[in-house]
């Protein structure tokens, strides 16, 4: 696809740049002003001389663009950070900082009740970041042929690279440990945000940022990076993982962090059936719940009737098996049969589930599991002598019950990423993406669709109940209402779903950064609290028109969902009655 | 109570309702192979319109003039919600791979019951929907609650003018096509959009009948009444041969009837006393859809095992 190189306001490019360097440095400066005269605005944004709250996401938009147009000038020492030589990213980044620098503003304005509430410094903030916009606006951008009635549509298919400069190898890896010390930084100050504005600032700034990063070409050329490293990129990536308890001082954080990671792994585990074998589930939390109640009737639980306790590993291996044997059970009559019995025949299991723990309460059913109270007062667990309940300290730094769990739920994440990359590019991976494609072919190729999809379904089982036996002890208690199909907060089978789609099918990160993204918001975002759902809802059904394959796509998931994108020849119409809905 | 002749009638009174919303989900089905997860949604829109319309009426109007109005805004509430969702959300993705339709029908199943939830006047709890005064009657031994008079004049009524429909109309006969062979039926010179709409429609509003059931049968309706009764109807459609219109209506009947045995019933057999009873009769219905499946995968009056894909 041809694109233009023509800038969206007609100006000099010598002047283009010029004025997105100083709005860029100006950006930059106005950080350390004052931008409102009272504290009442969360974060303190009163002082001159020092940055706080929303200020220092404005600063960090601020550098970024202005590295990028000193980049785009050529200036040596910084044209590593521009490798593409587009001016794209330029463009994002400055979008970026008017963005959340007018978020910021209208924020006050909103919170204190009126303009009148900003100080100087906080309209020069305003008109520096939208001086860089009008100057990165100037500059040649390439624009997606068709877009040029609306001006903004930027090129979506990305140039190649020019060859990178060859770095000894011991730079390239030292590139990577860099590059994910500043992913757990960012990550670590998405978590820790103590309050809406800031949260929503920063995902506003995280989003163009990843943008321009990309389009600049440095996340390309580091994706190309871990791709040659990838035994160091991965231990990189849980090493900072790992770092992220020693950074927190109270519990608080820590168990949303473990939180998200029980999400997230759950999500991963969705992702083998959904993502590669493209099997609908819609009653996967189900399984997490059989895990966790496995879990908890083995634990020694004073409300258990089973008064055994089973050490951690045993209670592991009795999670994941039972949540197996039910994804046998349901999977084994269903899977014969065109995917959409599947979708409702699991969509009925997770009701099932939930009516059923609900009965077992001794008087409309055997006593097993306390019907609507749970099984409360699950122990902590003990793993070789180390309690997980209780304080430790580790290199100088106290570990509370949250980080001593998110840890171990660390491992069992890794353990989860292991089995989907080794299966994923196995012969069985294969046969799953064929079986997904279209599972007539494959089946005429000699696969076996039915044993195959099993084995999925199961394994996706086996996994989420791995996830639960460790959700079961860091929530203390089970309950039948924490695995429902829709509630406000995660994790329930829609949510996952939704982790796995917005993420991206079929990719490891794509669910990891999907589930982040979908437990933090209802957190930190309390004001839309009555409205959540509805939210999601109407993200569903948007995301589904504009960016089907996720926000981490897929190559081919990529290129099955923009068909029409593809010129013609490449894919006749009359093979695509054949894999779609048709009518 | 406990006789046999009166948990059959039960089971078939609520057969028939599952039925009716069965229709929408097997019609919808047949023609774009779509399990149109928010025809549960669709069902509880109906509801609240015709608690709407009983709200507007004045107070004292007597059921005899309520009950035509309010099922008339019942039918169209739903089916304007039914229409504009095949036109905005589906529409737009026809030919998109198979798990986009699906996930859409997810999201605006959750955004209607959200909608109403939380803007509909009072309706974060169920709210009171009218019922048919008088005492139940007695006929030949069974017990029928007045409420349930409109469900058993309704149901038959409405399958009669549906099978008319389908076998005798033009629209009908281009709808019997389109789900045979749309890309066929598109070159015969058939509308196959207009049949597509319409089918939504017709599925839309025998939900809203259904609805208005619902809410004479209980004497409330609630924004979460969608989700179990929507998985039940398609369980109805499924056990009766999805596609097949008297398919859904019979699958309906065999499912209610399930439902209403269990509940009398399995406390009696050996070993099972613990598991009778009304909070058992769901998972009773599950475990006969999981059978069905197993043995006759493409339902009772299913000629073919679906696999267009």
């Amino acid at each position: 696809m041809s694109t233009e190189t023509t800038p969206v306001i007609p100006l000099p490019l010598g002047a283009a740049r010029a004025v997105t360097a100083v709005g860029a440095l100006a950006t930059t400066a106005s950080a350390f002003l004052a931008w409102t005269w009272t504290a009442d605005f969360p974060g303190d944004l009163t002082v001159t001389g020092y940055p706080g709250g929303l200020q220092w996401l404005t600063l960090t938009a601020g550098l970024l663009t202005l590295v990028l147009a000193l980049a785009s000038y050529g200036v040596p020492g910084l044209r590593w950070t521009s490798p593409s030589g587009s001016d794209n990213g330029l463009l994002y980044a400055a979008f970026g900082g008017a963005a959340v620098t007018w978020f910021t503003i209208i924020a006050i304005a909103i919170d204190l009740n009126g303009l009148a509430n900003l100080e100087p410094g906080g309209w020069i903030a305003g008109v520096a970041s939208l001086v860089a916009l009008v100057g990165a606006l100037g500059l040649p951008v390439d624009r997606h042929p068709k877009g040029t009635s609306w001006g903004l549509r930027l090129a979506k298919t990305d140039q190649p690279l020019p060859t990178a400069r060859q770095l000894p190898s011991t730079v390239e890896v030292l590139l990577i440990v860099v590059a994910f010390a500043i992913g757990l930084f960012a990550i670590t100050f998405g978590i820790d945000t103590e309050y809406g504005e800031l949260f929503t600032g920063y995902l506003i700034l995280a989003g163009f940022v990843i943008a321009a990063l990309s389009k600049s070409g440095l996340l390309p050329r580091l994706r190309a990076l871990t791709i040659k490293h990838r035994p160091i990129a991965t231990g990189a990536a849980f090493a900072a993982a790992a770092g992220f308890p020693f950074t927190q001082t109270s519990d608080q954080y820590t168990s949303v962090a473990a939180n998200i990671l029980i999400f997230a792994t759950v999500a991963l585990g969705l992702n083998i059936v959904v993502g590669l074998a493209g099997l609908l589930d819609l009653g996967y939390v189900a399984f997490l719940g059989v895990g966790a109640y496995a879990a908890a009737l083995v634990s020694g639980s004073p409300a258990s009737p089973i008064h055994v306790q089973f050490p951690f590993w045993a209670a592991m291996l009795t999670g994941a098996a039972a949540s197996m044997v039910f994804g046998v059970l349901i999977g084994a009559p269903t899977l014969r049969l065109r995917g959409d019995y599947l979708a409702i025949v699991t969509l009925g299991f997770g009701e099932i589930f939930r009516i059923t723990m609900n009965n077992l309460n001794g008087t409309t059913g055997p006593k097993i599991t306390n019907g609507a109270n749970g099984i409360p007062r699950i122990p902590d667990l003990e793993i070789l002598g180390f309690n997980l309940g209780q304080k430790h300290l580790i290199a100088g730094v106290e570990l509370g019950r949250f980080s001593n769990y998110y840890l171990l739920m660390l491992v069992v994440t890794a353990f989860v990423v292991l089995v989907f990359a080794r299966v994923g590019n196995s012969r069985i991976g294969r046969a799953w993406v064929a079986i997904r494609e279209d599972e007539t072919a494959a089946e005429a190729m000699g696969i076996n669709g039915f044993r195959l999809k099993l084995l999925a379904f199961a394994l996706g089982a086996c996994l989420a109940g791995l996830a639960g036996t460790v959700q079961a002890h860091v929530s203390y208690t089970v309950t039948p209402d924490q695995y429902t199909f829709a509630e406000a907060l995660p994790p329930n089978s829609a949510f996952l779903l939704a982790a796995v789609i917005l993420g991206g099918m079929g990719t490891i990160s794509g669910p990891l950064v999907g589930a982040t993204l979908l437990f933090l918001v209802p957190k930190k975002l309390e004001f839309l609290s009555n409205y959540q759902l509805l939210a999601f809802g109407i993200t569903l059904i948007i995301l589904m028109r504009v960016r089907p394959e996720g926000m981490i796509a897929n190559r081919r998931a990529k290129l099955e969902f923009h068909e029409a994108d593809i010129p013609a020849q490449a894919s006749p119409p009359s093979e695509s009655a054949l894999t779609k809905t048709g009518a | 109570m406990h006789e046999l002749p009166q948990q059959l009638a039960n089971g078939l009174i609520l057969g028939a309702l599952y039925g009716l919303v069965a229709i929408g989900y097997t019609m919808v089905y047949g023609i774009v192979q779509l399990i149109n997860f928010a025809h549960g949604e669709i069902f509880m829109v109906g509801g609240f319109g015709a608690l709407t319309a009983f709200l507007a009426l004045p107070g004292g109007t007597s059921l005899w003039i309520a009950i035509p109005l309010m099922l008339l805004a019942g039918i169209l509430v739903s089916t304007l919600v039914a229409v504009g969702a095949e036109r905005f959300a589906y529409r737009p993705l026809r030919g998109a791979p198979r798990l986009a339709p699906l996930i859409t029908a997810i999201g605006l199943s959750i955004v209607l019951q959200q909608l109403v939830f939380s803007f509909y006047p009072d309706a974060k709890k169920a709210r009171v929907f009218p019922k048919i005064p008088g005492d139940p009657f007695e006929l030949a031994g069974i017990t029928i609650q007045r409420s349930d008079i409109f469900l058993i004049i309704a149901a038959p009524l409405c399958m009669m003018i549906l099978g008319w429909f389908v076998a005798k109309t033009r629209s009908g006969r281009a709808m019997q096509a389109t789900s045979q062979d749309p890309d066929t039926a598109k070159l015969m010179g058939i509308d196959t959009d207009r049949i597509i709409v319409m089918a939504f429609a017709i599925g839309a509003a025998f939900a809203a009948v259904a609805a208005v059931a619902y809410g004479l049968r209980t004497g409330q309706v609630d924004s979460r009444m969608g989700i179990l009764l929507g998985l039940k109807a398609f369980t109805a459609a499924v056990l009766g041969g999805i596609g097949n219109i008297y398919g859904a209506m019979l699958g309906g009947l065999a499912l209610g009837l399930t439902e209403g045995l269990a509940t009398g019933y399995i406390q009696h057999v050996p070993g099972m006393d613990l598991f009778g009873g009304a909070a058992w009769k769901d998972v009773w219905a599950f475990v006969l859809l999981i059978v069905v499946l197993l043995v006759r995968p493409q339902g009772l009056l299913g000629e073919r095992v679906a696999d267009r894909a």
